[in-house]
């Protein structure tokens, strides 16, 4: 026998994964559910209103779409444990690869997004923490008023008119692609991500400074502070790395809004995204790409709320562990 | 009598079709034109999507004929053709020397082997009638081509110049939907999903004077605010097709673009179901279009760029009959027809405006306002697109509705009962087939305006407008299609002045 916390830890962790796995089950069925009862013929929707019934009949049947429920649902998810990709009805292509490309978009963009939205709100929410209540604070406090209220589409439109219309200097939207302009690409991604990391900035600012002002009325920093330490070394050392624990894990959260938002953004500048796939799957009745996609969207969250668990488990041992 | 009907036989001299320009075009440059839909699929020949053949129809494919941007029939891959007098036997000259894109040579066989596989049994193909209707292919040698038809029909010429006819090769046809072969001036690059397709000059084309663009790219932008501003950053040169009327009167203010605007085959109906009470009742159809302002219909959704229509032709289409004064405004008149089909102090409705097309809510506001005058109340609702499709096209269960018929041609669907709105006339039938069938210019004229006139004396739909074909683009981009009298974007003679 290990060490008598080694247990409980892995029972925890197993029931965690348990928990995972159902509640993965319960979104497939739910997402192929409502995707099976929606109206809409992807059939009818490819081959347009002049096509004839015989065709359309055809090509239902090539599909598979005119199989039980059951049976649809026990094949996708076969092949999906088998690693089999499903063919994207509107594509013709692997709904694997559509999303690894998709993905080589998104992932950066989102990863971007986050970095712009750390880079404006830590130091914002200091700031606003160390002048808390006087107009250095107010201001901030406005500005993620505003940050908060604005819609990130409508954002991205400003953006576009100022730096794309009138200055000229980024491009309108579009992705020429990493491999084909590595550094055209980045440049792509800037806006977009711009838009989508402000926003959010907003959210974290505020988070930050109320999260700073907790901690700054802990004993600790009163003792650091009584031992003459100076006010930076009490704020970026002390006080900051306690602060930024909860303001990780919202961030961590906040993954499934940034899919979201992506989807938005991603029509605005006609990036070639996950989130416009997924868009125009919807509208195009492309159902093997809109199942996968969800599912993969769902469990991206699941996972990363399945980290944050153990990560807290890990840290801290007062969290129970039955 | 002898008719013997010898039509074009001339190669295509393309000082015919280019625009009255004093400079003649020049050669080079690379354009990216904006669409709004990736097409599903690159295979116009396993699809009736309007998304593909706007990237490849007359770009990338051709078939045996072509229709022009004049909407007229001119040869394509066919030199010329014959009508034999009893009009079922066609007999086209095939082009020489023609290669497709992967080398393979085009001739006799290859037209045969295409439209047989059109006709086959579990084809792809979204028209298998247009191949069925044949009975006989015959090859005399390799570049004549001779079909009889089992029945006469008026519209073939037409069928074989849709996307759906074009000819493929023997070998390297079955990945045409993501690598597409054809005969066209342009040849596939690439397909970058979610952003463009790629096309580049075919430098072994049969017309050694064309195409004049060294590079052609589709791209898609769905977002008209962003189709906008992608044309205003440089990112794009042309923005080919649905364009908002209000957007295209404001990049026309601006000295940089020019904004063309002519017109298409899409009529713009308020589809009315024709089994659902009350409007089975032709009394209540013919008040709702005397109700119905058609020139300000056109004023407030398309700020005048449409054409009003009284029937369900487009006037850019041969054999039009302008039959707008049919029913002309008249709120007086369309309260006494309600009056007669008793219903005197008028009704409640429900109208379902697709969402994807801003015309069709616009135009749907419109005509909720102006019915209301006349005591019917229409209850708007917004549905979104697959919505549309199967509760209201495929299912028929609808009352009022309102879309845009794209497709040239396409009066046969009054001839259906089972259409989705519904419409169920032995005559309407009977003048159809007439003028299907019909073996000399003059019978089809007459038949097909009949079909006109019987369509609309029983307003079937509430007939609005035709919608304006508006495409903007930077103002050194010449020779851009007016008109869109077939659903295209062919570039083939389009050049950079600059």
């Amino acid at each position: 026998m290990g060490p008598p916390g080694l247990f409980p830890m892995l029972r925890y962790v197993l029931i965690k994964f348990a928990t995972l796995v159902l509640l993965l089950i319960l979104v497939s069925l739910t997402v192929f559910a409502v995707l099976f009862v929606l109206p809409g013929d992807p059939a009818q929707i490819i081959l347009g209103i002049h096509a004839t019934p015989e065709s359309l009949a055809r090509l239902r049947a090539e599909l598979g779409l005119d199989r039980p429920f059951f049976t649809q649902y026990a094949d996708w998810v076969g092949n999906l444990l088998l690693g089999r990709s499903a063919l994207s009805i509107h594509y013709k292509m692997p709904v694997f690869e559509l999303v690894a490309s998709r993905l080589a978009v998104t992932g950066p963009l989102a990863l971007l997004a986050m970095l712009f939205a750390v880079a404006f709100a830590i130091p914002l929410g200091i700031y606003a923490a160390r002048h808390q209540n006087r107009p250095q604070d107010l201001a901030v406090m406005a500005f993620t008023q505003v940050g908060l209220a604005t819609p990130e589409f409508w954002l991205g439109i400003l953006l576009v008119l100022l730096f794309s219309v009138e200055l000229n200097w980024f491009a309108a939207g579009g992705f020429p692609g990493w491999v084909a302009d590595p550094l055209g690409s980045l440049k792509a991604l800037l806006l977009p991500a711009f838009a989508l990391g402000i926003i959010r900035a907003a959210i974290l600012a505020r988070l930050t400074r109320s999260s700073m002002l907790d901690v700054l009325r802990e004993d600790y920093i009163r003792t650091a502070r009584a031992k003459g330490l100076r006010e930076r070394t009490v704020i970026y050392v002390h006080a900051l790395r306690n602060a930024l624990i909860p303001v990780l894990t919202i961030l961590g959260l906040q993954l499934g809004q940034l899919l979201a938002g992506a989807i938005i953004i991603e029509n605005v500048f006609f990036l070639p995204g996950l989130g416009r796939l997924v868009f125009t799957a919807i509208g195009m009745r492309d159902l093997p790409v809109v199942r996968d996609v969800v599912l993969l969207m769902a469990a991206a969250v699941v996972f990363v709320n399945f980290l944050v668990d153990l990560a807290y488990a890990a840290v801290d041992p007062r969290i129970e562990l039955h | 009598m002898k008719r013997l009907v010898a039509i074009a036989c001339v190669l295509v001299l393309v000082s015919a079709f280019s625009a009255p320009a004093a400079e003649p075009p020049k050669r080079g440059g690379s354009l990216i034109v904006c669409v709004g839909d990736e097409p599903p699929g690159l295979d116009p020949t396993a699809s009736a999507s309007a998304a593909i053949d706007r990237v490849v129809y007359s770009n990338l494919f051709e078939g045996l004929v072509k229709v022009d941007r004049h909407g007229k029939l001119v040869p394509g891959l066919a030199l010329g053709w014959e009508v034999s007098p009893d009009a079922k036997t066609y007999t086209f000259r095939l082009r020489q020397g023609v290669r497709f894109h992967n080398g393979e040579p085009f001739n006799a066989q290859v037209a045969r082997w295409n439209l047989e596989r059109g006709a086959a049994e579990g084809t792809k193909n979204a028209h298998p009638e247009f191949f069925r209707q044949i009975a006989t292919i015959e090859t005399p040698d390799d570049f004549t081509l001779r079909l009889t038809l089992k029945e006469v029909n008026a519209l073939f010429l037409f069928q074989m110049a849709e996307g759906d006819s074009v000819m493929l090769p023997m070998k390297g046809w079955e990945d045409t939907a993501s690598r597409p072969i054809g005969t066209g001036p342009f040849r596939f690059i690439e397909w970058r999903r979610g952003d463009s397709v790629v096309l580049e000059r075919n430098p072994n084309y049969w017309n050694p004077a064309l195409p004049y663009l060294d590079r052609l790219t589709y791209r898609f932008i769905k977002d008209p605010s962003a189709q906008v501003a992608a044309l205003k950053a440089g990112d794009v040169d042309v923005l080919g097709w649905i364009l908002a009327p209000e957007i295209a009167r404001g990049i026309a203010r601006d000295k940089r673009f020019k904004v063309l605007s002519g017109s298409s085959t899409s009529e713009v109906i308020m589809s009315t179901n024709n089994k659902a009470k009350p409007f089975d009742n032709k009394l209540v159809r013919q008040a709702m279009a005397h109700a119905i302002d058609r020139k300000t219909v056109n004023e407030l959704v398309m700020l005048g760029y449409g054409t009003p229509i009284g029937s369900h032709w487009p006037p850019i289409t041969p054999y039009y009959v302008d039959l707008t004064k049919k029913f002309p405004y008249d709120p007086k008149k369309a309260k006494e027809l309600l009056a007669q089909a008793g219903y005197p102090n008028g009704f409640a409705a429900r109208i379902q405006l697709p969402a994807i097309y801003p015309y069709a809510q616009k135009a749907g506001e419109v005509i909720a306002d102006m019915l209301g005058r006349v005591g019917i109340r229409l209850k708007i609702e917004i549905v979104e697109w697959g919505f549309w499709l199967d509760r209201i096209f495929k299912q028929k269960d609808f009352e009022l509705s309102m879309i845009g018929h794209a497709e040239a041609w396409d009066i046969g669907i009054y001839a259906n009962p089972n259409y989705y709105f519904q419409y169920d006339s032995a005559e309407f039938r009977d003048a159809y087939q007439k003028a299907l069938r019909a073996e000399t210019e003059a019978e089809k004229a007459k038949w097909f305006a009949r079909c006109q006139e019987i369509v609309a004396e029983d307003a079937v739909n509430g007939f609005l407008f035709v919608s304006p074909s508006l495409s903007a683009m930077k103002a050194e981009v010449m020779n851009w299609w007016k008109d869109y009298p077939t659903i295209a974007l062919d570039a083939t003679e389009v050049w950079w002045n600059k």
